[in-house]
Parts: C-alpha cells; sequence; structure tokens
C-alpha cells in the first residue's frame, strides 16, 4: 500500500476576477520509505503540492489519497487529526513559538493528541537528545542559531511518531555547513524507515534524495 | 468532542501560558476589568451594608415597635417639635390596644446641667414612663428602675447611662448619691447598660432618665401634652397592621379631616429599613450605572486588543493549526486566555473593590458590608465578561486559513 497517492491533482485559485490554476493534472505516488526531493522555480506550484501532500490544503479537482482515505472528503477536523499524528513538518523559517522554550516547541504536538503527558516528555527529551539540543531545552528560540532552531523543529516534527516528513526548504535561511548538519540529520530520518520529502532549489540537497520530482509549470516534468 | 473536553487541562496551560507572555495585552484586559470589578464589589457592599445596618438599628429600636410623635414628617424635619401628644391618647391607646404589651410614654426635654458636687456635665433628660425597661430593651446594670410609685408620688430619682456615670461619679459607686438637675436633687437608684452611639453620633449613654410625672411638673410644668409614645405589639408579624390601626385611631382622636396634614408621625421598622435603604440607594444607583458602563467598555477594550492580537500571532495560530490544532482547539485556546485575563482583573478588583469600600465607610462613615457574594459575583462577572468579548476574536482565530495565517 503506498502512503499516498495523486491522481490528476488541480488547483486553483480564485484571484480577484481571475481563476490561477496552480496545478494542472499531478499524478504522483509516494510509498512508505521513499526519500523524496522536489524541485522546480518559484511558482511553479510545489508549495501548493506540498499543502496538498501535509493535508493542510485539498485538491480542487482529482484524487488525493493520504493512507487510504480521500483528503476532499474528510472535515477540517479529520484532517487536523492527521497532520497531527501521521505528518511532521520543518518550514524554511523553522516556526517556532517565540515565547515558549525549546522543550515546550517540541511538545506542542502533543497538546493536540491524546498522549499522555509524563510520556510525551520523556519523548521529547530523547529527541532533545537526538539533534544534539538537551542543555538548551530550556531556553527560548531567539537564545538559539537558526541551524539550532532548525534542529528543535525537527524534533518537533518527530514527536508524534510521524509517517512522513514534510521539510519546505528546510535549509534556506541556513549557511551551507549548517545545511549539511540538518540534511544529514533528515537521511538519518530516511533510514530509520520514515518517510522524507524535501522541497528544494538546491541540487546538492536533491542530489541525496533517492529520487527526484520536478515541478514545471503546475505539472510533473522529468 | 469529548476528545476536546480531555485536553482541555493542556490548552488551558496553553493559553495561561499565553495570556502571561503579551504582557501589555494583559495589563489593560486586567486593568480594564478591575475598575468595572471593583465598583460592582462596591455596590454589593454597599448594598449589604444598607441592610446589616438597618438590621441593626431596627433590632435596637425594636422589631415589634412602633413610636408616635408629635407634629408631622415635614415639621419634624426642620427641627420643630409639635406637641399634639397628650396623656389622654395613651390611656386610650393602653385602653384600645390590648395587643400592645407595652404602652411607655416619653417626655424629652433635651440636653441639661447636670452637677454631682463640682463636677458639671451636659447631658440628655428624658422623662419616662414605668415600662420603659421593657419599651426599649434598655436593662440595668445596677440599682432598680423606675416603679410605679417613683411616678405616682413624683419623686427626685433617675437612672443615668454609663457615660455620664463616669464623667460625675469617676471610678465611685453613683447609686444612692444625689446629683442636681436644673437646680432640684435627684437621688441616682440605677445604671443603664451600654448602648454606644446612634447612627447620627448621639452618645446613648450620656442620658438621665427621671419619673415622667417628676419632667413634667417639676420640670416643664406641663400637664397635657407628651413627646412621645413607644407601643410594643405582641405579635411582631402583624407589627405593620397595628402601624395602620394605630394611625387611623389617632387621627380619628385628633378629629382630623381625611387628607389632612397629620399632627402626629408613626416611626416603624419599616420606615426605617426603607429610609436607611433608599439612602443608599443613591449611591448604589450611581455606582452601580458606572460600574455597568465600565464592565461594558472593559468588554469591548478587552474584544478589540484580542482581535488586534490574533491578527499579531495569526502566524502562530498557523503553526499551531499545521501542528494538528482543530478550530476549537484554536477557539478553547483564545477563550482561555480572555477568560483567564478578565478573572485575574476581577480578583485584582475584588481586592481594589475590598479596600476602596474600607476607605469609604471609614472616611464618609458609610456602612459597608463586605462578604463572599459580592466576591462571587465579581469573579462570575469578569469571567463572563471575558466569554462575551472573547468569543468574536477567537472564531476570527479559528476561521483563519492555516496556510495564509502561517506565512503571513
Amino acid at each position: 500500500m503506498p502512503l499516498c497517492v495523486m491522481e490528476n491533482v488541480s488547483k486553483s485559485y480564485r484571484l480577484a476576477t481571475e481563476n490561477v490554476k496552480v496545478l494542472k493534472g499531478i499524478n504522483l505516488k509516494i510509498e512508505s520509505g521513499d526519500f523524496i526531493a522536489v524541485m522546480g522555480v518559484s511558482g511553479s506550484g510545489k508549495t501548493t503540492l506540498m499543502n496538498i501532500m501535509g493535508c493542510l490544503d485539498v485538491p480542487t479537482s482529482g484524487r488525493f489519497v493520504f493512507l487510504n482515505r480521500e483528503t476532499s472528503g474528510l472535515t477540517d477536523d479529520d484532517l487536523s487529526v492527521i497532520r497531527n499524528k501521521h505528518i511532521g513538518f520543518v518550514f524554511q523559517n523553522f516556526y517556532l513559538l517565540p515565547y515558549a522554550t525549546v522543550l515546550e516547541n517540541i511538545l506542542l504536538p502533543t497538546i493536540y493528541s491524546s498522549e499522555n503527558t509524563g510520556r510525551a516528555k520523556k519523548n521529547a527529551i530523547e529527541l532533545l537528545h537526538l539533534v544534539g539540543l538537551e542543555s538548551r531545552m530550556n531556553f527560548k528560540p531567539s537564545q538559539l542559531s537558526g541551524g539550532q532552531q532548525q534542529r528543535v523543529a525537527i524534533a518537533r516534527a518527530l514527536i508524534n511518531g510521524p509517517d512522513l516528513i514534510l521539510a519546505d526548504e528546510p535549509t534556506g535561511q541556513l549557511d551551507s555547513e549548517t545545511s549539511k548538519e540538518i540534511i544529514s540529520l533528515l537521511t538519518e530520518m530516511h533510514k530509520i524507515g520514515k518517510t522524507v520529502i524535501i522541497v528544494t532549489h538546491d541540487p546538492d540537497i536533491a542530489d541525496c534524495a533517492d529520487r527526484l520530482i520536478r515541478i514545471n509549470d503546475g505539472i510533473v516534468g522529468d | 468532542m469529548i476528545k476536546l473536553m480531555n485536553r482541555l487541562p493542556r490548552l488551558f496551560s496553553q493559553s495561561l501560558q499565553a495570556a502571561v507572555a503579551f504582557k501589555t495585552r494583559a495589563f489593560f484586559c486586567i486593568l480594564s476589568v478591575a475598575l468595572g470589578i471593583a465598583s460592582v464589589i462596591l455596590i454589593v457592599a454597599a448594598m449589604e451594608g444598607a441592610y446589616v445596618k438597618a438590621f441593626d438599628v431596627v433590632e435596637k429600636f425594636g422589631p415589634d415597635s412602633v413610636m408616635v410623635t408629635g407634629g408631622d414628617r415635614q415639621l419634624r424635619a426642620t427641627g420643630n417639635v409639635e406637641k399634639t401628644i397628650t396623656l389622654d391618647d395613651l390611656a386610650a391607646i393602653k385602653e384600645s390596644f390590648p395587643e400592645g404589651y407595652v404602652v411607655n410614654p416619653v417626655v424629652t426635654i433635651g440636653t441639661s446641667r447636670v452637677s454631682y458636687k463640682s463636677r458639671k456635665f451636659q447631658t440628655h433628660l428624658v422623662g419616662v414612663g414605668e415600662d420603659y425597661s421593657i419599651a426599649w430593651s434598655w436593662p440595668l446594670v445596677q440599682g432598680r428602675g423606675i416603679i410605679r410609685n417613683d411616678i405616682i408620688g413624683i419623686k427626685n430619682v433617675g437612672v443615668i447611662g454609663q457615660y455620664l456615670a463616669k464623667e460625675l461619679f469617676g471610678e465611685n459607686n453613683p447609686v444612692g448619691k444625689y446629683i442636681f438637675i436644673k437646680g432640684f436633687p435627684v437621688r441616682v437608684i440605677g445604671i443603664l447598660q451600654r448602648k454606644g452611639m446612634t447612627p447620627n453620633g448621639q452618645n446613648l449613654d450620656n442620658r438621665i432618665l427621671i419619673p415622667l410625672t417628676t419632667a413634667m411638673k417639676k420640670v416643664q410644668n406641663e400637664k397635657k401634652y407628651i413627646s412621645a409614645i413607644k407601643v410594643r405589639f405582641s405579635d411582631q408579624a402583624r407589627v405593620n397592621y397595628y402601624v395602620e390601626e394605630l394611625e387611623d385611631f389617632l387621627k380619628k382622636r385628633h378629629k382630623l379631616l381625611p387628607g389632612a396634614r397629620s399632627d402626629f408621625t408613626t416611626i416603624s421598622p419599616k420606615e426605617i429599613v426603607v429610609f436607611l435603604v433608599t439612602l443608599t440607594g443613591t449611591l448604589i444607583l450611581f455606582i452601580g450605572t458606572s460600574g455597568i458602563i465600565s464592565l461594558f467598555v472593559a468588554g469591548f477594550v478587552i474584544a478589540n486588543l484580542f482581535l488586534l492580537s490574533v491578527k499579531e500571532r495569526s502566524q502562530e495560530i498557523g503553526i499551531r493549526r499545521a501542528l494538528g490544532a482543530s478550530q476549537g482547539d484554536i477557539i478553547l485556546q483564545f477563550l482561555g486566555e480572555s477568560v483567564i485575563l478578565t478573572t485575574l482583573g476581577g480578583i485584582a478588583g475584588s481586592l481594589l473593590g475590598f479596600f476602596s469600600s474600607k476607605l469609604f465607610s471609614a472616611v464618609a462613615d458609610f456602612p459597608m458590608h463586605f462578604s463572599w457574594k459580592g466576591f462571587a459575583a465579581g469573579l462570575l462577572l469578569s469571567s463572563l465578561v471575558g466569554i462575551l468579548s472573547g468569543i468574536q476574536p477567537s472564531l476570527v482565530a479559528a476561521r483563519l486559513n492555516p496556510v495564509e495565517a502561517m506565512t503571513k
């Protein structure tokens, strides 16, 4: 069973009076354990593709099936549960809560799951060890470097044991040295069996992935 | 829905964290609610104070009592006392109202100079009947009271209050000693129990009571008129009915035409309560109106602060939604924040109200009674303001598109 399948997925937005078609019939199949890089110039529709894969948005037409469920037919609450349990997000701008500590940021997804609080905290501390930030768990994000913040975000993405890790330009704000660390961390995630999808501009990063998907003007290119 | 309830404690901790994280917002929310709640606390304290005081005064006056004095209410208000109540009225009331177990006449002579040896003092001189002790619920602590023989014999005897006793005799025992009132000697036969001050600042313990007959013949040279009659009825529950009966009875006796100006005034427990409560009523109305207005204003201030906050924190909302928060989670978090802040405002306001009510009663001698009821009303109102003003902003927050909110 594939993790997710896209069949002829289209997405259009209404901008003023104009209907803008961003995705124009995408067909994709992603298997569990895949390590995929998605490349495309800005405006190619790769962010929209990521949003649909991340269950943050649903297609205008076509089918997107995530873990055997077609997302168009699901309620907002159902989609929230899928994001919470099955998807870990890593964003270009880290998106940590500025007023919460490192540990509290990592625990954020567990607020919305039925995870036992004590066990969640134990998991969070294990993940802090994994990303090498156990000494910083009571720091605020603003006291950390960009690379450290992104490692916190990765720990947060892993806390609920997701099936899919979606990283949208995870190194976009980082220098090349730190980027390498982040990519090797994501590669490790792939090695322990997670499905990892990285959206990137950087061909070097794309080379690390097992499979490359190019998006060009709303369709999958070669 | 059940799942939402299960994570309520965790959502609450998120609300708490955010509530204190945004300090300017917290300060203005708490301040605006605190002012409104403080005035609510003041109203409740003033209302309860008025009732407690009225009850206290009625208790001292006697809940089964009515007093009839000469002159109508308007005349009394100007400070004049018209003499219209006679000894015949007294006898007639005694005869016609068997339910009145005490019917006691009073002659108020007013401030008079008394002396013992070289000591002189101004005191309140009153002529009374033999039942004054029951009529005014005022027992003796020493000696004996004025009895029938004293009244029939027009004896020169008197019962004095504790304040006067101390002023004239110091630590010595006054009973059996002679004091001079208006030039004639009066033997002290008893000492009254301490009663304290009246609401308008008169010291009730600075007085001397002498037989009614002595007061009329030897002090006033009066044969007919007395100042007032106090009646106590055995059936306390029907006292209002008796008051009306008594008024009708006296109107007939005084041959007053229907609708004519009354020449006497009755004071009943009901009137005392009404009088004291209306006195407080104006203040309650004033503080009450401003309190409700300020709570309304607080509600709008908070709603707007939260709308701004939702805009400012749209990225946070987007992040939380991406990480799996449902719309319900977002609503509960923001509602939680507003309720936490307004409840804190309620607590601050309760304290503010408590201390200002203390100040009020200390400075203006205004009756204030602070109880858990005021505190409960304050907390309830403040959380209500929190819910009402939080609804709209939290709905706005929940309806944000996660992706758009995050990238804003």
